[in-house]
């Protein structure tokens, strides 16, 4: 708009002037556009030419997914991704089932079971396929990943599909070889892609506050010209004769017989004067450093380089570098992000006997706070090492066990891993090939224990289990003993146990139970009190290091007891009504009693690190909060794990799990339902508020922690609910919501994003995280694995998420600090610049003559300031990498947004205003009497020149004196733009010109005044700077000045270490058995977990439609298919 | 163990190929010390010991600098008249405008007394004030291609409202700034002997060679309805006409004193000139002043105490510091670097 005000004839300048910079400007945010659009491009390309099988012509074509249509019959391999939504025709396994996993839409990694329709099945080869003729009815696209309704007509059948039919696209195909289906949904158009929405611009928070600072700018900007345009109708007059204000031709700006007119077209006069305080090159300048930041500084980031998945950390955007610096809340997502998802028999306590030298994250971070050095102590290389299991303890491996003391609970112990179970075994019958399907992870780790320890479960037939003992007669024999399994208790959350009746095959009635401490102590029978201590401190303590524990235990029946028993139990089995209340309860009648063998340890692993990074991000001043999918305890547990949670924090707990609502729930009313959910939530709600109140109230407030699930989280969320909970929670260090689905997940992001106003960061690793890093300020998607969907969404990717520490405390710091100073440094030159300007107008009778040349003021941003601020923004560092590390508080500083506060604001705007009153006046009075001894006098051009050269130099050291390293960069950048001005104006005033600047300078060079004068001015006006500096520092330092002074004689030695960080693997199974042993506090939390995973079948509740089959009912249907209740038929 | 945390590795297969493709394929970041953010850098610490020896060591340069300024520019002798008022005759002060711009002869003579020795060069200013030669009508109306090219005689879009006379031939020198040349003239003399005024080298050279052409002459000058100021001897190229360039440089501000000649004569302490002026150039339309002023120049220039005065002030005021600061750094000092000053070190409550 300037640009077209200044080519009208009110301009006083050339419309050069305002259209080069401009044009700078726009030319190169153009090229940064069309590079990242170009990149996208390419990265488009790369998923549309993946090729697929299709079938034409009774063979299989290979064609891209991107020509693929709806109605292809497609064929896809084993591990092949699902190029689109697929209706499932036919398999290569028997009963048309396929394996599917779903890691990329929900970050669960264990195999779903779909089923293609029983008429369909036989479609496998191609000129089966080909004969295919069908019509398919289905709902329009949408975005519900856990719904489907459709019918598929063929031969004039009607039959109705299912989600179970379905296979979406990011999925992939496991253990099956290959499956036939029919393209039903493409492209846009499929559910993962209706689920993603556009990914919202995301512009950071300083940019915004930018905005209101470049508004203010405008404002100042309008009351400038506001003065100067009254100034100007009131001094104009025909007295001054000599500016010819009469004749007919006069033009409107110039009328004085019309005032108004004059102030009003002065005011446009004006505006294009002072256009220079509006920082257009700012814009352009901020992105470019952003944009080096990012590709240069993050994605090259050693340090956030992870060999074993080469991946290194990704800055997707550029936009959000800074808002890094100000990061206050995390949320992060649990499985795949926090752990690994990947769970491993760590320990167990047998009898009373501790076993396991493994040491936990936990553990060793302890141990590192107090100060002992944890010995590497490298195991002996004949280890056992798979996956689900990590554990290392020669007293318990190869059959040493019978030497303990205890060889007949070890026996019992393994016995129970190997038989208490719902693990179906999967390929050859030899250890090291098969394969553990099991409904959870934890599962089939016990069961791979069991086999380590020589129990090896390798068959599962209805009514048995085989088990190939070794060592139990005499060592080195081994026996294949097949159990007779006669009644499966089955898990569930109320039961929290589970557990197995089998029959040696001599005769024996043994029941096995294993489950969460708590239900089984409660069940032991009388008796051995020593035993259960020992074994109650044994799980306190796994329950601190993070583990997740279960308890075993076995009672023998006698045949009587069981006989009875069993008749109620088959009762119970067979009725209508009630069926699972009646199963608990028939239950009960046998768990009891029960003698304790033990208990495990399960390690969910964490990935690397995570323990310390979140400990060291909280000391930062950031907030985590766990949104997981994941059941209650396991959140918790993984909480505790993270040292998120610990025992000396309050814990409010708002769970669905209690009975009141259970009961309401059994009656099935859904309306009642929620209303008495609404209720209970409102009271949990208001009570944990109100004790929150209390405890922070008191002297010494402890730290407080929220446990809230998915179910309350959707009433809590209610808009009248919905501040109590922000309340609640921002009053808590730490929140775990568990339980909750992908939107929850955004809800409760956008609630603190907008209802508390913070700057919150979203990691997550999957496809049900995408929305919740969509929602948040940043997103950051875990890289690395399969799953790429959030990668997508993100913002950042890394391939660890204890990459965070180094992202946030070293990067967003950085970039904060060092785009505050740009923006500031930006703000206060040009407002020097421009209010030199504005003081001149008073003394040319408000006219809006300019008082520097055209060429100064269009190349004042573009050329003679314009480098040394990137160099800032690009070099600028307050303390090293390792400091920031070292003192994660300073990150603190961040977000309280120290450094671009109004109050920083105004100090500059002050400093600016002294500046540029010293730069002017002392120019502007030393320049009034002749300036040499031939007294000529100077005219315009000549102060004019001589003020904006004090005004280059001034404004480039202040610049200097802003910097915090020094670089050669900056002498380079900050001589060459003060050398650039001499050089400029030399050549510029050299050559002709019909202006009046022609040989100004070799005027002002040959006079003594042009050096007195040069002198004196910068310093006066950096005095103020100076001295506030000075002061500042001294009296009232920040913490990184603290810090800088802390180290300031070490030398800058990061760099040291950092060739061979990228290198070693990190040792995470070395580690002393002595760290475990070390004395602690005792903790009162022991982790139960066993995960069950009902994600899939909650969500399909919440969303109104029946569960689809469960994958670990088909599991268990293949092996009990006479026990387990039976599966609904599709 | 390549790998180990992707968790579906429960299919070798993918396991596999990405284990063996690190090692040709690695996207492991080149380590440079540029990406890495490792350059080489000073880190300047404003430390107090910093501060004090900054504002000590500008004392130390500027108070030299400040007393030398300030000696030369008490060095110099000048002597101001005002005469605007005092050159109208009693009668016709009330309507000033109305005698100045009537034709009847405006010889005023004025006597100054010469404080002190002057030691030729003595510089003839005359002084201005509230003349907005600084604004942008006036500014920009001139014609620099006129006044240097023969052959652009009528470019003078820019000159209105004195571009062209009434019959479109154009004026030069055209624009606002020529028309409105300053014509007081001023003659001394000193015990009835005439002082020649040297009106040679009062421009600056660039300007009389390059801005304004040899072969320009002026043109269709003042013949306008109303007279400006003085007007120009046709037969005398522009280049030659240096009260004209010298009032062509436009001053920066509405008080502005222009060169009008030189005296190349010593002049002795205590005599009296005689100065004849002809008080010609209408300054009573706006009010403005009109000055009269002799003055030698040193190497700093004419008389002006600000440079000298901004230099001792700056000067004492950092030395003053310097020793406050000493002071407060003696007495309370505040180790570098204390831990106890951080922040979360205050409060250990962390609020």
């Amino acid at each position: 708009m300037i640009s077209i005000l200044s080519s009208t004839p009110v301009s006083p300048v050339s419309p050069i002037t305002n259209v080069l910079p401009l044009s700078m400007v726009l030319f190169v945010s153009l090229v940064k556009e069309a590079w990242e659009d170009w990149k996208r491009f390419q990265n488009d390309k790369t998923i549309n030419n993946t090729s697929v099988d299709v079938l034409q012509d009774q063979k299989w074509e290979t064609v891209s997914w991107k020509n693929l249509q709806v109605g292809d019959i497609v064929k896809v391999k084993q591990d092949g991704f699902f190029p689109a939504d697929l209706l499932f025709l036919a398999s290569t396994n028997a009963d048309g089932v396929c394996y599917v996993e779903t890691a990329n839409l929900d970050g669960e990694t264990n195999l779903k079971i779909r089923k293609a329709l029983e008429k369909t099945w036989d479609y496998l080869t191609p000129e089966k396929a080909f004969e295919f003729k069908g019509e398919v009815q289905c709902e329009q696209p949408n975005n519900s990943l856990y719904t489907f309704t459709g019918n598929l007509i063929i031969e004039k059948q009607t039959l109705p599909l299912s989600p179970n039919q379905l296979l979406l696209r990011g999925c992939s195909l496991r253990n099956t070889e290959y499956i036939i289906g029919a393209v039903v949904f493409t492209g846009h158009e499929t559910k993962v892609m209706m689920n993603s929405m556009n990914v919202p611009s995301k512009r950071s928070t300083l940019e915004r506050k930018l905005d209101r600072l470049i508004l203010t700018l405008f404002v100042v900007l309008f009351c400038m010209c506001l003065i100067g345009a009254i100034g100007s109708g009131v001094f104009l007059d025909r007295k001054y004769f000599f500016l010819g204000l009469r004749g007919p031709a006069l033009s409107a700006d110039m009328n004085p017989s019309n005032r108004f007119v004059v102030a009003l077209l002065n005011m446009f006069t004006l505006i294009t004067l002072y256009s220079p305080i509006i920082p257009i090159s700012l814009y352009v300048s901020v992105e470019m450093i952003k944009f080096i930041q990012s590709t240069q500084y993050i994605n090259n980031d050693l340090h956030m380089y992870h060999v074993e998945t080469n991946t290194p950390a990704l800055a997707r955007t550029s936009n959000l570098n800074e808002e890094l610096g100000q990061v206050e809340y995390i949320f992060s997502d649990k499985t795949g992000t926090l752990t690994r998802n990947l769970m491993e028999f760590f320990k167990c306590s047998i009898g009373g006997e501790l076993y396991g030298t493994g040491v936990t994250e936990i553990e060793m971070g302890e141990a590192q706070r107090n100060g002992i050095k944890v010995d590497e102590v490298h195991k002996s290389s004949n280890t056992v090492r798979e996956k689900g299991f990590n554990f290392d303890d020669a007293r318990l491996m190869r059959g040493a066990w019978r030497n303990e003391p205890n060889p007949d609970m070890c026996k019992e112990f393994f016995r129970c891993l190997a038989i208490c179970h719902t693990v179906l075994p999967e390929g050859e019958e030899t250890p090291e090939k098969i394969r553990y399907q099991a409904a959870s992870p934890d599962e089939a780790a016990l069961v791979a224990a069991a086999k380590n320890f020589g129990f090896f479960f390798y068959r599962r037939t209805p009514t048995l289990i085989y088990v190939r003992e070794s060592h139990v007669e005499k060592m080195g024999k081994v026996q294949d003993v097949p159990y007779e399994i006669l009644n499966v208790l089955e898990f569930n959350s109320t039961r929290k146990r589970q557990s197995v009746v089998c029959r040696y095959p001599d005769g024996r009635l043994v029941l096995y139970c294993k489950g969460a401490d708590t239900v089984i102590y409660e069940r032991l029978a009388e008796g051995n009190n020593d035993l259960k201590k020992t074994s109650r401190e044994h799980l306190e303590q796994y329950g601190a290091a993070g583990l997740r524990t279960l308890c075993l235990a076995y009672r023998d029946l006698c045949s009587d007891t069981y006989e009875n028993w069993n008749e109620k139990f088959i009762q119970a089995k067979s009725s209508l009504r009630d069926r699972e209340k009646k199963l608990d309860e028939v239950a009960e009648l046998i768990e009891k009693d029960l003698v304790l063998i033990g208990c495990t340890a399960i390690e969910d692993k964490l990935q690397e690190g995570v323990p310390t990074c979140i400990e060291t991000l909280a000391r930062a001043g950031i907030k985590i909060w766990v949104l997981t999918g994941d059941k209650m305890e396991t959140a918790i547990n993984i909480a505790y794990a993270c040292k998120l949670i610990n025992n000396d924090m309050k814990q409010f707990i708002i769970s669905s799990e209690t009975d009141d609502i259970r009961e309401v729930e059994s009656r099935g009313d859904q309306v009642e339902i929620a209303r008495y959910m609404r209720d209970a939530v409102k009271n949990q709600l208001k009570k944990c508020h109100d004790d929150a109140q209390n405890y922070l109230r008191s002297l010494s407030p402890p730290k407080l922690a929220l446990v809230i699930d998915g179910k309350c989280l959707m009433y809590a969320l209610d808009p009248s609910l919905r501040v109590m909970l922000l309340n609640l929670s921002l009053n808590c260090t730490s929140v775990v919501c568990c339980r909750v689905s992908p939107l929850q997940k955004a809800q409760v992001t956008s609630l603190v994003k907008k209802g508390a106003r913070k700057i919150t960061l979203s990691i997550g690793d999957g496809a049900n995280d995408v929305s919740m890093i969509q929602a948040a300020h940043v997103g950051v998607g875990i890289s690395g694995l399969e799953g790429m969907q959030a990668v997508m969404a993100s913002d950042f990717a890394i391939a660890q998420f204890r990459f965070l520490t180094d992202l946030l405390l070293v990067h967003g710091r950085w970039s904060y600090l060092r785009i505050c100073k740009v923006v500031t440094y930006f703000f206060y030159k040009n407002l020097t610049f421009t209010l030199t300007q504005f003081w001149y107008t008073f003394q040319t009778g408000f006219s809006g003559q300019r008082f520097y040349d055209d060429w100064f003021q269009s190349l004042y941003n573009v050329i003679f300031t314009a480098l040394p601020v990137i160099m800032v923004g690009l070099f600028d560092k307050d303390v090293s990498a390792s400091l920031s590390k070292k003192y994660p508080e300073l990150y603190k500083e961040g977000i309280r947004n120290t450094f671009f506060k109004w109050r920083v604001v105004a100090t500059l705007a002050f400093f600016a205003l002294y500046q540029s009153l010293i730069v002017y006046n002392f120019v502007i009075a030393s320049s009034t009497n002749s300036v040499d001894s031939s007294g000529k006098m100077f005219g315009l051009w000549d102060v004019s020149t001589m003020a904006f050269n004090c005004i280059v130099v001034t404004v480039n050291l202040r610049l200097l004196m802003m910097c915090d390293t020094i670089t050669r960069w900056h002498h380079i950048s900050v001589g060459g733009s003060i050398l650039a001005w001499f050089m400029f104006i030399l050549v510029y005033s050299g050559v002709y010109t019909p202006r009046g600047i022609y040989s100004v300078f070799y005027v002002l060079i040959s006079t003594v005044y042009f050096y007195t004068t040069l002198l004196v001015v910068p310093i006066v006006a950096l005095f103020g700077d100076f001295l506030f500096q000075g002061v500042q520092r001294w009296f009232f330092p920040y913490d990184y000045q603290i810090v800088q002074e802390m180290h300031r004689h070490e030398p800058d030695s990061s760099s040291a270490g950092l060739l061979e960080i990228g290198n070693q693997l990190t040792p995470d199974e070395a580690r002393s058995f002595a760290v475990a042993q070390l004395p602690r506090e005792k903790s009162k939390h022991t982790g139960f977990a066993f995960d069950s995973p009902g994600y899939e079948s909650f969500f399909a509740s919440q969303a109104g439609v029946l569960a689809p089959q469960k994958p670990w009912d088909v599991a268990r249907r293949a092996s009990m298919r006479s026990r387990a209740k039976t599966p609904r038929k599709n | 163990m390549m790998n180990s945390n992707a968790p579906s590795s429960s299919s070798g297969a993918a396991a596999s190929t990405d284990s063996s493709a690190p090692r040709r394929n690695s996207k492991r970041p080149k380590y440079s010390r540029f990406t890495q953010q490792e350059l080489p850098a000073c880190k300047p610490i404003l430390t107090p010991r910093w501060v004090i020896s900054a504002f000590m060591l500008v004392s130390i340069v500027f108070i030299p600098i400040g007393v030398a300024s300030l000696f030369a520019s008490r060095d110099v002798v000048e002597i101001v008249n005002r005469y605007e008022t005092d050159c109208i005759p009693q009668p016709s002060r009330s309507d000033k405008v109305k005698y100045i711009q009537s034709s009847e002869d405006k010889t005023c003579n004025r006597t100054l007394r010469v404080p002190k020795h002057m030691k030729q060069p003595i510089y003839v200013y005359y002084q201005l004030d509230n003349f907005y030669q600084n604004h942008r009508r006036y500014v920009k109306s001139r014609s620099d291609e006129q006044l240097k090219n023969s052959n652009s005689e009528s470019d003078t879009s820019s000159c209105k409202p004195e571009g062209t006379i009434a019959n479109g031939s154009s004026i030069v020198p055209c624009g606002l700034i020529a028309w409105s040349l300053f014509n007081d003239t001023y003659s001394f003399s000193r015990n009835n002997q005439q002082l020649t005024v040297n009106k040679k080298g009062i421009s600056w050279k660039s300007d009389r060679e390059h801005k304004f052409g040899k072969d320009v002459y002026p043109k269709n000058f003042q013949n306008g309805a109303i007279r400006g100021g003085a007007n120009l001897t046709t037969s005398i190229a522009l280049s030659e006409q240096e009260d004209l360039i010298v009032w062509m440089r436009t001053a920066a501000l509405p008080t502005f004193r222009k060169l009008y000649g030189k005296i190349e004569v010593d002049l002795q302490e205590n005599e009296i000139i005689e100065v004849t002026l002809q008080n010609n150039y209408n300054t009573y339309s706006f009010n403005g002043k009109k000055k009269l002023v002799l003055s030698t120049t040193t190497w700093l220039g004419g008389k002006n105490d600000f440079l000298g005065i901004a230099y001792l002030t700056v000067g004492g005021l950092c030395f003053f510091l310097a020793m406050a600061f000493t002071i407060v750094y003696l007495v309370k000092p505040r180790r570098l670097g204390d831990p106890s000053y951080l922040s979360w070190n205050r409060n250990p409550g962390g609020h």
